[in-house]
């Protein structure tokens, strides 16, 4: 059940990635974060108030020797997922002795 | 060769990355990077950006390298390719991955065959060690037809951050590279794992042995993990440890991850997050390892007329 569940959810964010990378400006992270409107939405917003206009993520503050790297940062938090049974069952049949049924 | 003309004639960017710089060398077009990081409290190329530089220009000839006074511009006009013996002193700042992985993209074009030495850090937490370079990138290059003579040998290791390690890497030329065809990912058939400690009790490796089986063997008996020993001079100058893991699947598809050592953790928990970083990676799927998916793009790129295939994982930012 929880496999059929994931694969659900999968499908439900297959991306056009076609149109996200060829046919719009957005960043790299936006078009891979879930929701790539998001930042265009919230600059609309409140617009009004803001005298200063806020330099964009990507030219302050995020030194841009973490992009340049090969490997990603582990997620420590992320991968203790897996401790979870089910999970570690989900990618049996990912495996040759898995069964493909699965 | 017509992919490349896609690249404008004279690429401008503010951030220096190895691909570009690549593709710049590649296609023989000039490339300019200006005002590299200049809201950065530190501006400028960074020491090891530098030296990237240099050993570029060390294995091509007639490139002219021009790097402003700041170091905030740089103008790259690309010689061609000419490979041969090379050695170079990486700074402690980057691992040899981060040197390598460019050379790798060019070396197959060279006029000579070319024979690098490299020395500095062997396994970090930014690069690909030297482990996975030989373990899983190499094979990513066996796909497009570079293999005869291919070779990536360990000589010494290197532990952040006082390094000492040293590899040669040699790679043959090739006229053409093969056309990649590969949408069938296959089922996980074998795992294999290099285990590494230097200046350090060798008991580490096994720790983290047997700390990886414990998540793994539920799946495949096939499962190897090594314990690689360096002792004296070899093993560098700053202790370290690290678990390299890679899954391979019947179809040949490879997908890796790996671990390095930090302060205040034990080797247990090392080889539990290489273990389940490699089940993240199997269960991201695709047929070629997510942090070679810039690689194999790029080998597409330059195959010959033929439409290549390739089915991926999600891509990651870098790609």
């Amino acid at each position: 059940a929880l496999s059929a569940y994931q694969q659900h959810s999968r499908r439900a964010r297959r991306k056009d990635w076609i149109k996200l990378i060829y046919s719009t400006s957005l960043t790299p992270e936006q078009i891979l974060s879930d929701q790539p409107s998001k930042s265009t939405a919230q600059s609309d917003g409140d617009a009004e108030d803001e005298f200063f206009t806020i330099k964009s993520e990507a030219t302050v503050g995020r030194a841009d020797e973490d992009e340049d790297r090969t490997k990603d940062v582990l997620d420590e938090e992320g991968l203790k997922a897996w401790e979870d049974e089910e999970l570690l069952d989900s990618i049996r049949g990912l495996f040759i002795t898995g069964s493909s049924s699965q | 060769d017509e992919a490349l003309q896609a690249v404008a004639p004279y690429a401008v960017s503010h951030v220096m990355s190895a691909p570009q710089l690549v593709l710049s060398i590649l296609s023989g077009k000039p490339v300019k990077i200006d005002k590299i990081r200049s809201d950065d409290k530190n501006p400028g190329l960074r020491d090891y950006e530098v030296s990237l530089l240099r050993l570029l220009e060390r294995i091509t000839n007639g490139t002219v390298i021009e790097i402003s006074v700041t170091g905030t511009a740089v103008l790259l006009k690309p010689g061609i390719i000419a490979g041969g013996s090379v050695t170079h002193e990486c700074p402690l700042t980057r691992s040899v991955g981060y040197f390598l992985e460019p050379v790798i993209m060019l070396a197959p074009f060279a006029k000579k065959p070319l024979s690098l030495t490299l020395k500095g850090i062997t396994t970090d937490d930014q690069d690909l060690s030297a482990d996975l370079i030989r373990t899983v990138t190499l094979p990513h290059l066996q796909l497009f037809g570079i293999s005869d003579g291919l070779e990536l040998r360990i000589k010494k290791r290197g532990s952040p951050p006082l390094g000492g390690g040293e590899v040669h890497f040699l790679c043959p030329i090739v006229k053409q590279v093969k056309t990649l065809n590969f949408v069938e990912a296959g089922k996980i058939k074998r795992i294999r794992g290099i285990a590494h400690a230097v200046r350090i009790s060798p008991q580490f490796s096994n720790r983290m042995i047997e700390a990886s089986r414990s998540v793994l063997n539920r799946y495949i008996p096939d499962i190897y993990l090594y314990s690689d020993v360096y002792k004296g001079e070899d093993s560098g100058k700053s202790p370290g440890y690290a678990l390299s893991l890679l899954a391979e699947s019947t179809t040949g598809a490879l997908h890796c991850a790996e671990a390095t050592s930090k302060p205040g953790t034990a080797p247990e928990d090392i080889a539990l997050l290489a273990s389940r970083a490699l089940l993240s990676e199997v269960q991201g799927g695709g047929c070629v390892d997510r942090k070679h998916q810039t690689l194999i793009l790029m080998m597409m790129v330059l195959g010959s007329e033929d439409v290549g295939k390739c089915r991926m994982g999600v891509p990651t930012p870098r790609t």
